[in-house]
């Protein structure tokens, strides 16, 4: 539909509501506390509801779904349980509050969040800057480490 | 929510046609306009290419027919990026579907292309909160800038086209009803109408919204139009003074300078 969606009023007998092109964007985010194996975290946006988000994985992700809940999440102040936070310019500031649901998958099937950020060893090309640049830091932190043969002691002891 | 239907036919784009010509003994006349699902091909196709690779096929159409083949199994792996791109520091994708480009393609295309765009979104939505859960930064955080910008643009074009079909069929310019009312101020300004269960006299929330300006107002209407007509004289009064001054050190001095 648009951005700016007007739900028309539902009046008994009134043909079922349909969303075509939906501007709902779901984040799939890692479980905060342990969940069941079957289970997957989105952050909706507020105004979609339980059935909203059944269809919206079933008919765009394929992926059979068996339960869903949901909750609202208050978004804190940093410094909970006070309301005083205010940014540079004096200004009260609070952080949007957001819907988390949980999926239930259908099927007995199982989904573990993955890791993302898996630590790769990164061998830079050869004669490029950053190779350069990263040879020039490992000569620097060669210079910087003290005397090996003192065995760890520091230089004030002299001698 | 309607999904893209069943019955898919995968458009091939330019670099997996020039790796594989593939000849079937499907017309030419099917459709061979969709968006790329599937890892039959090393890379990700980023849904913000060029829309050239969609025209390609109607010229290679003779060569290399579309393959029709069952939808994508990837399930909730579409919210997380192709595994070759997890840890990298940066990800490489096109720019954004520009609003002409969009208005060339059809309205199935367009509406294909809204799903393309949204799963995209999600995807890099996860990958930000997880960036920011691990206390990593996102790789290549400006596509979702350009996702934004591909998603706006579409629905612009899918506006215009909507309102030029009411414009043809109907006459009517605006897709919701409005009309100029008056409020309790005395502005007036364009109230949309809303859709209601009951008629507006029995309705109690509306009739407490004045439509009208009370009498005890119309000094201040007064008063505030003179405080406008003092500030755009004071505005025009400076405006002017300000090109004399310019005048008078540049004599040569035609255009009117901001």
């Amino acid at each position: 539909m648009a951005s700016r969606l007007i739900y028309p009023l539902y009046q008994m007998g009134n043909p079922q509501l349909r969303i075509f092109r939906p501007p709902f964007f779901l984040t799939l985010v890692r479980p905060g506390k342990e969940q069941p194996p079957d289970v997957v975290q989105f952050r909706i946006p507020m105004v979609m509801t339980k059935f909203d988000v059944r269809n919206y994985v079933e008919k765009i992700y394929n992926v059979p779904v068996g339960a869903v809940r949901t909750r609202i999440q208050y978004a804190q102040p940093l410094v909970i349980g006070t309301n005083k936070k205010r940014n540079h310019l004096n200004q009260k500031v609070k952080r949007p509050d957001y819907k988390v649901a949980y999926v239930q998958l259908a099927q007995q099937q199982t989904f573990e969040f993955p890791d993302i950020f898996p630590k790769k060893d990164v061998k830079s090309a050869e004669g490029s800057v950053e190779e350069m640049q990263e040879k020039f830091m490992e000569d620097e932190e060669q210079r910087q480490k003290p005397d090996p043969r003192r065995g760890g002691v520091t230089e004030w002891f002299g001698l | 929510m309607a999904a893209t239907s069943a019955g898919r036919v995968l458009t091939l784009c330019r670099q997996f046609q020039n790796a594989c010509r593939i000849s079937t003994t499907l017309s030419a006349q099917q459709s061979t306009v969709t968006l790329t699902k599937g890892r039959s091909y090393p890379h990700r196709l980023p849904s913000t290419l060029l829309s050239s690779s969609w025209s390609c096929n109607l010229d290679l159409a003779v060569q290399c027919r579309p393959l029709h083949t069952t939808i994508s199994r990837r399930g909730l792996e579409e919210f997380f990026d192709i595994p070759e791109n997890w840890g990298e520091a940066t990800v490489k994708s096109g720019a954004p579907w520009t609003a002409k480009q969009l208005r060339t393609k059809s309205n199935e295309d367009l509406h294909k292309l809204w799903y393309v765009l949204l799963k995209e979104k999600n995807m890099l939505l996860t990958i930000e909160q997880e960036s920011k859960r691990q206390g990593q930064q996102m790789p290549s955080p400006e596509r979702l800038k350009k996702i934004d910008r591909s998603i706006r643009r579409l629905d612009t074009v899918v506006k215009e086209r909507e309102n030029a079909l009411r414009l043809l069929q109907t006459g009517q310019e605006r897709a919701r009803p409005g009309d100029w009312r008056k409020d309790v101020f005395g502005r007036i300004y364009w109230y949309r109408f809303r859709e209601h269960a009951l008629p507006w006299y029995m309705n109690r929330r509306y009739k407490r919204k004045r439509f009208y300006t009370p009498a005890f107002v119309a000094p201040h209407l007064r008063l505030r139009l003179e405080k406008y007509l003092r500030a755009k004289t004071r505005k025009q009064k400076k405006e002017s003074e300000n090109q004399a001054v310019l005048k008078e050190k540049f004599p040569q001095m035609q255009a009117k300078s901001q």
